[in-house]
């Protein structure tokens, strides 16, 4: 927690959870860290097997939890590890991203990509566009004081 | 009326099913019956006033009803897409129900009611029909009434699209407030078949059950999620619920969201797949990097 | 005690008066949007919200005393100790105007279960803090059977005033030591009572009107219920439940809940109390899968039974006000005075 004080005394450090693949997202983020790319260290990685594995109900969690903005990254089409499982979840984000945007989540917290293996350079640049843009945001206050209010 | 009533006591004296499930005159107003003797038929009514989706009664989750034997179910033309949904998701299988049509001219939002419709009480669903004789059905029974008069009122779901983020969060804060998280909307949906909820399971635990704004948004959203394709706009969840929460403009938003991505309508033909479950390799992908 | 007089004009302005006191006033008034716009029990934020004129709101009382999720304690782990932050049972004063006889007798039937083998402190500390200044009825609907109940849309049991509406306004039954404080504190506000017989014809009217609707035989249907558990009547008593469980949500004596636990990470956490009911499936679930209340008609008979016969038997008092709630608002059209007739019958006490 005192890290969390210290960081907001340098400005807003939006904390941001990443939902990868195991297969293309986490190994094109290894291979972003083993060829020292600059980007955000903001981001905290959640390895799962797909992208189809990866349940709406991860980014409301990680927003009850006090998540800025959430990227869900895998497979580019074609490419996924079990044939199919990054179709399944483009449709299933593609809902879900509009009913959280009804609901008020502004969509602009949420970044979904396809990054392969081989793609460490398109990692960082997700990284450091979602860092951009949620730090342009702000920090998800309303989220935040909605979820600590359990009156 | 007479032409319902006949069938039923057919159905049930050629033991083609055990138990017809229609609709009935109660002590106050309208309520669904379950007709196990041919002499009881003559107590099946259709009117306005029959609003409740009966094919609810035919999950398998209703062990109460599992026990009743082969059903019959009288379904109005909206009603006949939860059993094609129910078959759909292999819930029950189509030569298990016997499925009677009513032709409909649509129903009020109140079966205590006197049953007179007019734009005020017509029920929401009625507005957007196109399904006023069940296509599903294997006995098609009434005759056509007129069409319902068109309910009066601002289109919210516009309304809330044209609002900004901040504002949309505001609107559902405040009506998801009142949630007290009974979840007689899943209990009374038809579509709500998981013999397991997602919101029941404790380890992990992830909805928390305590009716506070955090669990009461995650559980709204994470209901309508899963209805994705699957509701049938029948607006039981609507009439069951003890805050009133407008649940039915999420749903009406989700059911055009994925009519507009993936050009699907809620059917009343249960060989049409699911749109959530199945994929096209060029469905739209505008909103990933 | 004694009685008074209160115009409508006056009743707002005690109510503003109670606010400015740092009081809180919970009275019906209107929430939703659009055509599901409806009365509930609420905290008002000024005089003007309060709507009196639109017969009983949705749901009951009994979440001003007893809130769908309410936390017990919160925890903290240090080391190998736990800390526990007990949650104040101490609350704002507050006066429910408004509350209709069959709400207003409602929590001091639940008063008992409360006070049993335990005092529960959160629910005695919210009745203590609350006057109810409750409204005879004008004999609500068909659904309505509070006279069947040993209640009546005149009665006055559970409230520290009572008024009856008079073409002056209200007619003020003081009827509890509350009641006097409340009337002394804020005097200016209340006349003198003229309009007494105009009160008493407007409440024989309203139970006229209600009376009619169902009428049983309290000791009798007791004694039915403890001999037929096994009665083939059950068996398909609840075919159209769908175990919603709307009918407790509404009623305003279940006090059914869970206890759950819910962390703040690994180290700290909050232990709640929420509504529960035992009209779903989970409610009596077994960890090893064996459900002794296995389907509807179990459940509906646990309900009836619990109303009319567990809790008189434990408590002296029928768990149930007549509000009709659970008739009207149920929506696979579950009718508790279609059933409460039958039994009845069956009992041999139908008058």
């Amino acid at each position: 927690m005192s890290a969390t004080t210290t960081s907001e005394a340098k400005g807003f450090q939006p904390r941001i959870v990443a939902f990868v693949c195991n297969w293309c997202t986490y190994t094109g983020a290894d291979l972003a860290g083993t060829s020292r790319l600059q980007m955000a260290s903001i981001v905290r990685i959640i390895r799962l097997p797909c992208t189809g594995r990866i349940d709406p109900l991860f980014i409301i969690k990680a927003f009850e939890r006090g998540a800025d903005g959430v990227i869900v990254s895998g497979c580019h089409p074609a490419d996924c590890h079990y044939t199919a499982g990054n179709y399944h979840a483009r449709r299933r984000f593609a809902v879900a991203r509009e009913i959280f945007d009804f609901m008020g989540i502004d969509p602009r917290r949420i970044t979904f990509s396809w990054v392969s293996a081989s793609e460490g350079g398109k990692w960082a640049e997700v990284v450091n566009d979602t860092t951009a843009r949620v730090r342009e945001l702000g920090p998800f206050t309303a989220y935040r004081e909605m979820a600590a209010r359990t009156a | 009326m007479k032409a319902l009533q006949e069938l039923a006591r057919k159905l049930l004296e050629d033991k083609t099913v055990s138990v017809v499930i229609g609709y009935e005159e109660g002590p106050h107003g309208v309520r669904p019956a379950f007709i196990t003797k041919p002499d009881q038929a003559d107590r099946l009514i259709f009117d306005p006033r029959c609003v409740h989706n009966l094919a609810t009664f035919l999950s398998p989750r209703r062990s109460h009803l599992v026990t009743l034997g082969k059903k019959a179910v009288v379904v109005k033309g909206c009603d006949a897409r939860a059993v094609a949904g129910l078959v759909r998701e292999t819930q029950i299988k189509r030569e298990d129900v016997v499925v009677i049509g009513v032709r409909c001219g649509g129903v009020t939002g109140d079966p205590m009611g006197d049953g007179k419709l007019t734009e005020k009480n017509v029920a929401p669903r009625c507005a957007v029909c196109d399904v006023r004789e069940p296509k599903l059905a294997d006995h098609l029974v009434g005759e056509l009434p007129p069409a319902p008069p068109t309910p009066k009122g601002p289109d919210m779901v516009a309304k809330l699209d044209a609002m900004t983020p901040e504002e949309r969060w505001a609107f559902w804060q405040k009506e998801l407030e009142r949630c007290v998280r009974c979840h007689a909307c899943r209990e009374v949906c038809p579509m709500c078949f998981c013999e397991r909820c997602i919101a029941d399971k404790s380890m992990p635990q992830w909805i928390e059950s305590s009716a506070h704004p955090r669990a009461n948004l995650s559980w709204q959203m994470t209901r309508v999620l899963h209805m994705a394709g699957r509701c049938v706009g029948c607006g039981e969840c609507v009439r069951a619920c003890p805050a009133n929460i407008p649940l039915g403009l999420i749903l009406k938003k989700v059911a055009a969201v994925v009519e507009e991505r993936y050009g699907y309508r809620v059917s009343d033909d249960p060989s049409v797949p699911a749109p959530i479950g199945t994929y096209r390799l060029d469905d739209k992908q505008e909103f990933i990097l | 005690m004694s009685a008074k007089t209160l115009t409508q004009a006056d009743l707002t302005s005690l109510v503003s008066d109670i606010l400015a006191a740092d009081k809180r006033v919970v009275a019906p008034s209107l929430v939703g949007i659009g055509p599901l716009e409806h009365i509930e029990y609420r905290p008002l934020h000024k005089a003007e919200d309060m709507v009196l004129d639109r017969g009983l709101p949705k749901r009951s009382i009994k979440e001003m005393f007893f809130p769908p999720t309410e936390v017990v304690f919160r925890w903290k782990q240090k080391k190998s100790d736990v800390a526990i932050d007990e949650i104040p049972t101490t609350f704002q004063q507050t006066v429910v105007i408004g509350a209709l006889p069959c709400d207003a007798a409602a929590p001091g039937i639940v008063d008992r279960v409360m006070n049993w083998d335990y005092r529960d402190e959160l629910w005695n500390g919210r009745r203590e803090a609350t006057t109810i200044v409750a409204m005879a009825c004008d004999g609500g609907d068909k659904s309505c059977f509070c006279t069947a109940v040993g209640l009546g849309p005149e009665s006055s049991k559970g409230a520290d005033l009572l008024l009856t509406p008079v073409k002056a306004g209200y007619h003020v039954d003081v009827l509890t030591p509350k009641g006097e404080e409340l009337v002394s504190k804020y005097s200016k506000r209340f006349g003198e009572a003229k309009s007494a017989d105009e009160a008493k014809k407007y409440q024989e009217a309203a139970r006229k009107k209600v009376e009619g609707n169902l009428s049983f035989d309290a000791p009798k249907m007791r004694a039915w219920l403890e001999g037929n558990f096994e009665n083939e009547y059950w068996r398909t008593i609840a075919l159209r439940c769908h175990g919603c469980g709307t009918c407790a949500t509404m009623c305003p004596t279940c006090h059914c809940f869970d206890i759950v636990d819910e962390n703040e990470g690994v180290l700290a956490g909050e232990r709640r109390r929420n509504w529960d009911t035992c009209q779903t499936g989970k409610f009596t679930l077994h960890g090893s899968g064996h459900n002794p209340r296995h389907d509807q008609n179990a459940r509906f008979r646990q309900r009836v039974t619990h109303k009319f016969a567990i809790y008189p038997g434990k408590f002296g008092e029928i768990l149930c006000t007549g509000c009709g709630r659970c008739q009207r608002q149920c929506p696979g059209g579950m009718d508790l005075l279609e059933i409460l007739g039958d039994i009845a019958r069956m009992a041999g006490g139908a008058a």
